[in-house]
């Protein structure tokens, strides 16, 4: 048993690897439909965007760039088709310079596919600098802060705009972000001054440090990670990439969580061993 | 029947995309030139994008056609040149590479730390500090229809016994980083359950941690075998057949050179 374990402790790391790979290939090839449930953080955005009546004003913000897109694209993409269904006119912007042309993709791409109109049903403001400071300035005058949109058409007198002079008049917004710039920054310098509802979606890294800002109220929803974004597509009963990727998830849990345990019984089996050594 | 021919563009990308994961996965092999290219390539693609998009969007759209639109439209007015203020600070952060004038940037520097600290402080205050206490406290029975009542529900964040349980654990993460007293007695126990609760939140980020990175190799894996389908021309199989080959012949060379 000792040689074995000894053996297991000191494996190559490229067959684990080799393992998770597996894991994640096999369930995309041949998914096995595992079921989906959705947490009431995640309802809680579905529910109030499901209930803001038509051409209300739903600000999106893309705080990511492509490094997180596995996970917050899904998102991006169920909540925007959500919008669209709903016939919400949808401000997009980002906060990540790096993340402009990623998310003026997926906005064009579900826009196209939702037959919904830019600059009359949305538009993409895009990157503008300062962060906190710009959402003061769109806080006070949207117009001066973004003066034109990423195509640079003027923002003044778009029919997506109209009505809407500052943040006052944003009926809900979304952060999904990947760190900071995102959603605590929104909740800062945006919505604790401006007095908006928002919620953010955000990558499985920074969720557990968002849910002290959940339970307070700070934010009304959260869409964590992949899980979020799946749960989300079951909810506008349209599967999309996140649902297909949760059968591999759930795999690679399963596999990470033998594999933790093998490892802790091997070490203890050697834990004598190296007090005799020692 | 064959399907839609992709635009040359999406064909290429996805070829380039393929190619590009592939080499950056061939570090869980060995270090090695494959990797280096891609790695390489990703932070001079990033620079180069991020240079290009904030001399665009900073430069001309907010500081050039405005600055030029308000002066051929009323050069007198003063207000005219007002965006020139920030343009000068900001060229004012460049004297850094210049010794003899570098002390120049700290005036810049100065309006950039005052200014942040001044928005920002109020705001992290509340923010952070007040909203967060003030859900800390919240009220352990609550007046409802039938009198008072206490909630008993785990599952509710806002129940009574998870109020209580809130309480223990702010009160005992705290204590726990207090050095002043030693913790001995009832002290080590609140320590104890301090840790305890430290090891809880490390498990949970750990654990979604976990989750995350496993999401993202979900979404290449999930790109390459679209990219393997006929409709991208076998992208992800062609090019990881070749990335193969070219990991075996640079280890074959590699192992020449050590064995001279």
């Amino acid at each position: 048993m000792k040689d074995f374990a000894r053996r297991m402790i000191g494996i190559d790391r490229r067959i684990i690897f080799l393992l998770i790979a597996a894991a994640v290939l096999l369930p995309l090839l041949r998914p096995f439909g595992l079921p989906i449930k959705i947490s009431p953080e995640v309802r809680a955005v579905y529910d109030y965007i499901e209930a803001l009546p038509e051409r209300s004003v739903f600000l999106l913000s893309f705080d990511f760039d492509p490094s997180s897109k596995p996970e917050l694209e899904p998102q991006a993409v169920a909540l925007l088709r959500h919008a669209f269904r709903k016939n919400l006119r949808v401000i997009g912007m980002t906060h990540w310079l790096t993340g402009t042309g990623l998310a003026d993709d997926i906005f064009s791409r579900v826009a196209a596919e939702m037959g919904r109109e830019r600059g009359k049903d949305y538009v993409f403001l895009g990157w503008s600098p300062g962060a906190g400071s710009l959402v003061i300035a769109m806080g006070q005058d949207l117009y001066k802060a973004f003066p034109s949109d990423y195509q640079k058409t003027p923002t003044q007198g778009m029919p997506v705009l109209e009505g809407v002079k500052s943040l006052r008049d944003v009926n809900y917004m979304v952060s999904l972000a990947a760190g900071n710039p995102g959603i605590e920054m929104w909740y800062v310098f945006g919505k604790d001054k401006y007095r908006f509802e928002m919620a953010g979606g955000s990558t499985g890294v920074i969720a557990p440090g968002l849910y002290p800002f959940l339970r307070s109220g700070q934010i009304n929803g959260l869409i964590g990670g992949l899980q979020g974004a799946a749960e989300y597509e079951t909810l506008i009963k349209r599967k999309g990439t996140a649902t297909a990727g949760m059968d591999a998830q759930s795999a690679t849990h399963f596999v990470i969580i033998v594999l933790v345990f093998l490892c802790n019984v091997f070490y203890f089996v050697l834990r004598g061993e190296e007090g005799k050594s020692n | 029947m064959p399907g839609p021919v992709l635009p040359t563009e999406t064909l290429l990308g996805a070829w380039v995309a393929a190619g590009l994961t592939l080499f950056i996965y061939s570090f869980l092999y060995k270090d090695n030139p494959l990797f280096k290219l891609g790695e390489h390539l990703y932070v001079g693609i990033s620079v180069g994008y991020s240079v290009v998009l904030a001399w665009h969007t900073v430069f001309l759209r907010l500081l050039w056609e405005p600055v030029k639109k308000d002066i051929i439209e009323n050069p007198a007015a003063l207000g005219s040149y007002v965006l020139l203020i920030p343009a000068v600070l900001g060229l004012l952060m460049w004297a850094r590479f210049i010794p003899k004038i570098a002390w120049l940037s700290r005036l810049a520097f100065a309006f950039v730390v005052g200014f942040g600290s001044g928005v920002a402080i109020p705001r992290a205050v509340s923010s952070y500090i007040l909203k967060q206490i003030e859900d800390t406290v919240n009220p352990l029975v609550i007046r409802g229809a039938d009198g008072l009542s206490m909630g008993f529900n785990l599952a509710s964040p806002q129940s009574g016994v998870n109020t209580i349980v809130l309480v223990i654990g702010v009160v005992s993460v705290l204590f726990y980083f207090f050095f002043s007293v030693e913790h001995t007695g009832p002290g080590r126990v609140t320590a104890r359950t301090g840790i305890y609760f430290l090891m809880i939140a490390f498990g949970a980020a750990f654990g979604y941690t976990v989750m995350s990175r496993m999401s993202l190799l979900i979404g290449r894996f999930s790109d390459l075998i679209k990219y393997a389908s006929a409709e991208y021309g076998y992208a992800a199989l062609v090019l990881l057949a070749l990335t193969v080959l070219a990991l075996a012949a640079w280890e074959m060379a590699s192992r020449g050179r050590h064995a001279v």
